[in-house]
């Protein structure tokens, strides 16, 4: 399958929803407005944890302009949550960090709802403040959660008091692994908390009408299963609640779940009368859903000529106040643990734990960085110590086409090998120290394409023209223009000819959701799918008209010709809006399961990577031995993305994640003192400047997929996974020091040079 | 709180706008005008999502008083494109696809608008440094400059 055949697909065509974003007429969740709506805000607690003992709202009711203050008191008794219901819309009993929501006011204008805030007053009667991983795991630890054995989870998850799922991959037998190695290498790294860092703050509008029905305009990625957790927050049907996307401003997986919907959902009820929330940098900062912190240890087992043997492995997650994403991200991790490697005996755990800290979420594959860090980090300290090239050591490891992934997956189209020679020989792998402070280094890893089903509505319009009705959310990485593609390039009409309909869940169909680099992989199929039922009854009608059966049919140049007849698909719509309801098609997509060995995995919530992708990222830098400072020269990815929809859009995905992946490498965290974030801004919480990205050179590999549209591989993730390790590479390459703790910033360079065991101490 | 009266000359239109001496340019704009074209985000001047020229000139209309802009002219990314013709750098961040969520977009190509018309034959270190103020989390920023410097420099003139 080439691009040289094809009209629409593998071109890199500019996203149809460009014009409206550069002339400022697309509207985002968070520039949505109506008539006579009022401004919400959430009172959120000051302590890390204490029992709440009184919440008196009464002064701030009595200010003039308020319409409504709520507390606990005023919504269901409901806990909610993904894989465990453990969270509460407002504090009850008692709070559990620093930013959790206590009340929330609605008001006729800003200053109104801010005086309300400053008038309401809480008694707090402080409890001991788990702080950190070790605090959390010591014998006696306070309990984030003492009543934790009565929540509603997921079954498989392992619980036990601080720590909300321990997941684990065990394959053959370590021990023996170990006792086979010539080499065993023990290490441990740590990973800060960062933030997805999206420009649009999380925002929402809620109006209910007179039957009861809510209606809540979001910039959530998944907008059924805002509608769903909103139906048990609210003790409403989903059926009375309507989940719309007007734009998002960026989402990185920090807007899947429930942010500020039922807030506003709940004010708005009470006050009744529209009510937007939107959050400030400071809740984004302190309140949000960032990726966890980790502490990760590794122990692995070589040959003298460099196979592995064995590895054990364990990563913590400092998840927060409520399980989030973290029994879920703990699951991933593992396989990230165990690296796109041949390795005979693993013994791999990702543990989640409660730690009194915002409740962390999802963000741009999940644990990807985290675990790659350390993997990638310590493959090149075994490679140095047994005094291979770290390309060689990695090349002898790898996984290649055929072999068996961590939990028994056949692997198929696996471009690793392919990535790995590229990117070290664009980055010129054979010069790795060109000078005094200079080196590079380089880092692979693996990744999933998520599943999870996906419809669309395809309808031909009286003009030809397509319309695409799909329940995705286009959160800016262009997928829903890949959609599109493929819906064009398989209509045989232009990109241009297709508008897309997308996200409200009362009208458009069910989509899993923006999530897991999935989106255009899906809805792709979808679209596929749909036209093959469009085409029966396309055919069916142009038969008739033109004499032929339709089995001779066929669509070109926006025609069904047969027999050297034709006629055009506008004419067809026509006919059809005349006769028969116009021509409109369903289409289905859900990813067969992918087959592992359930013997492998406990506590798994994802015991395999599906169509996975496969990649390597290589960087040339230098470092200033005063400063520390990094001073990138090139940086370069190859990525094996099964087929390149859109080849341009795909390197953009690629540049912006690996600028997300140098920041989190080299520049940010967010900084907890005593259960308080103390750098809960955008000047202090440090993210890429146009003067802190190079330029990044992509290489796209093409292994096709089975599954995926025209071979496509999911693309979204993967860039933001490989950075932090390159870069550590890269680093101990041109100075020697070898720094195990993210973010690695001039600071801990610096010093770090002028006493090694500063930097690559741990001391959380 | 008392009201004032003020004068501005919002994309070559004259607005009487009654608003409150405390209240930003960035929510008279978006809030009494409907021009959420700039965009919102930290409130202190750190993102540059809320970027509008001021007489040519590139400010945070987030921290800016609109009382401060009265008897001026306000140019907001509405006021870009000129009879459905977009601008230059408007057509050159769609074909170079420096577009992806796009919430910073008006305000970078704000920026970079009061920057060529200063600078017009900056190389890519100065639009770099132009632009240090925009936050961008989608692009990694290359296709953006990529954007700004194609133009500047529009083909027929290079």
């Amino acid at each position: 399958m080439t691009t040289k055949t094809m009209r629409v697909v593998g071109h890199s065509l500019p996203r149809f929803d460009a014009p409206g974003k550069v002339t400022g007429t697309a509207v985002y969740a968070a520039d949505f407005a109506l008539p006579g709506m009022l401004v919400g805000k959430i009172f959120r607690s000051t302590e890390p944890h204490a029992r709440v003992v009184a919440i008196d709202v009464a002064r701030a009711r009595a200010i003039p302009g308020v319409r409504a203050v709520i507390t606990a008191a005023d919504v269901p008794d409901v806990r909610y949550g993904g894989g465990i219901k453990d969270e509460t819309v407002f504090a009850t009993d008692k709070v559990r960090y620093v930013g959790q929501p206590v009340a929330a006011v609605a008001a006729v204008t800003p200053e109104a709802a801010e005086a309300a805030l400053a008038s309401i007053d809480v008694v707090y009667d402080p409890l001991p403040a788990v702080l950190d991983l070790d605090a959390a795991l010591a014998p006696g630890a306070s309990l984030l959660h003492e009543e934790w054995r009565s929540y509603t989870a997921i079954p498989i998850f392992h619980r036990d008091g601080n720590v909300c799922n321990r997941a684990r991959i065990v394959v053959g037998d370590v021990e023996r692994g170990f006792a086979e190695a010539d080499r065993i290498f023990e290490h441990r790294f740590r990973t800060g908390m960062v933030h997805q860092g999206y420009t649009e703050p999380r925002a929402a509008v809620a109006q209910w009408d007179s039957s009861g029905t809510v209606t809540v305009w979001s910039n959530t990625q998944l907008p059924f299963e805002v509608q769903n957790t909103l139906a048990e927050i609210l003790a409403i049907p989903p059926s009375k609640i309507r989940v719309v996307v007007p734009g998002i401003g960026g989402g990185f997986g920090g807007k899947l779940r429930v942010g500020v919907e039922h807030v506003a959902a709940f004010l708005a009820k009470k006050a009744g009368r529209p009510v937007k929330v939107l959050t400030t940098s400071d809740e984004e900062l302190t309140a949000a859903y960032p990726r966890q912190g980790t502490v990760v240890e590794l122990k692995t087992g070589v040959t003298k000529d460099g196979r592995i043997t064995a590895k054990s492995g364990r990563i913590w997650f400092d998840t927060g106040a409520f399980a989030g994403s973290g029994p879920g991200v703990a699951s991933v991790a593992t396989l990230v643990l165990a690296g796109p490697y041949r390795i005979p005996n693993l013994h791999l755990e990702g543990v989640a734990v409660y730690t009194n800290k915002t409740n962390c979420g999802s963000y741009r594959a999940p644990s990807g960085p985290q675990a790659n860090f350390a993997v990638e980090s310590q493959m090149d300290v075994i490679a140095e110590a047994l005094g291979l090239d770290p390309l060689e050591f990695r090349l002898r490891n790898i996984v290649r086409e055929g072999d068996e992934g961590p939990t028994g997956q056949v692997l198929q189209a696996v471009g690793l090998e392919e990535c790995l020679r590229k990117a070290a020989a664009a980055i010129v792998w054979d010069d790795r120290r060109p000078g005094p402070g200079r080196g590079k280094g380089l880092a692979c890893g693996w990744w999933t394409t998520t599943g999870g089903s996906s419809g669309v509505y395809v309808k031909i319009n009286p003009d030809g023209t397509v319309a695409l009705n799909t329940g995705a959310a286009e959160i800016g990485t262009a997928a829903l223009t890949g959609a599109a593609q493929v819906l064009a390039e398989e209509l045989t009409v232009d990109l241009g000819d297709i508008g897309v309909v997308s996200a409200d869940t009362f009208s458009t169909p069910f989509d899993f959701g923006a999530q897991g680099s999935r989106t255009a992989f899906a809805v792709g199929n979808a679209c596929r799918a749909a036209v093959t039922d469009l085409k029966y009854r396309i055919f069916a009608l142009a038969a008739a008209q033109l004499g032929v059966e339709p089995a001779a049919c066929a669509l070109a140049d926006k025609h069904v010709v047969a027999d050297g007849k034709r006629i055009s698909l506008a004419d067809l719509a026509r006919l059809s809006q005349q006769t028969g309801g116009g021509l409109i098609a369903q289409g289905t997509f859900i990813a067969a399961p992918t087959a592992y060995d359930a013997k492998r995995v406990d506590g798994h919530a994802y015991p395999a990577f599906h169509s996975p992708s496969f990649h390597a990222h290589a960087v040339d830098l230098s470092v200033d031995p005063e400063t520390g400072d990094v001073t990138i020269h090139r940086y370069v990815v190859a990525q094996d993305v099964g087929f390149a929809m859109n080849p341009k859009a795909i390197e953009g995905q690629i540049e912006g994640g690996v600028a997300q992946g140098l920041g989190q490498a080299l520049s940010e965290e967010i900084v907890y003192e005593g259960g308080r974030v103390v750098n809960a801004n955008l000047t202090d919480y440090k993210m890429p400047t146009t003067l802190d990205v190079p330029r990044v050179e992509t290489i796209l590999v093409e292994h096709p997929s089975l599954v995926g549209p025209y071979g496509a591989k999911g693309v979204g993730e993967p860039p933001n996974i490989e950075p932090p390790a390159t870069v550590a590479n890269a680093i101990a390459a041109a100075t020697g020091l070898r720094v195990s703790v993210l973010p690695i910033t001039a600071e801990k360079i610096a010093l770090g040079l002028r006493d090694p065991g500063a930097a690559v101490s741990d001391s959380g | 709180m008392s009201k004032m009266a003020l004068s501005l000359t919002i994309n070559g239109e004259r607005h009487d706008i009654i608003t409150e001496p405390h209240r930003t340019l960035l929510e008279v704009l978006r809030g009494d005008l409907g021009l959420t074209g700039t965009k919102e985000n930290c409130l202190e001047a750190e993102c540059g999502v809320c970027t509008v020229l001021l007489d040519g000139r590139a400010v945070n209309s987030c921290i800016l008083f609109a009382a401060q802009c009265q008897g001026r002219a306000v140019t907001t990314i509405e006021g870009l494109a000129r009879n459905g013709t977009l601008d230059p750098l408007q057509q050159a961040f769609i074909d170079h696809g420096a577009v992806q969520c796009g919430y910073c977009i008006p305000g970078m190509i704000l920026s970079a608008k009061a920057f060529l018309k200063e600078y017009p034959d900056a190389d890519e270190g100065q639009v770099r440094e132009a632009l240090a103020g925009n936050l961008c989390r989608c692009t990694g920023y290359q296709k953006i400059a990529d954007a700004v410097l194609a133009a500047a420099r529009p083909p027929a003139h290079r």
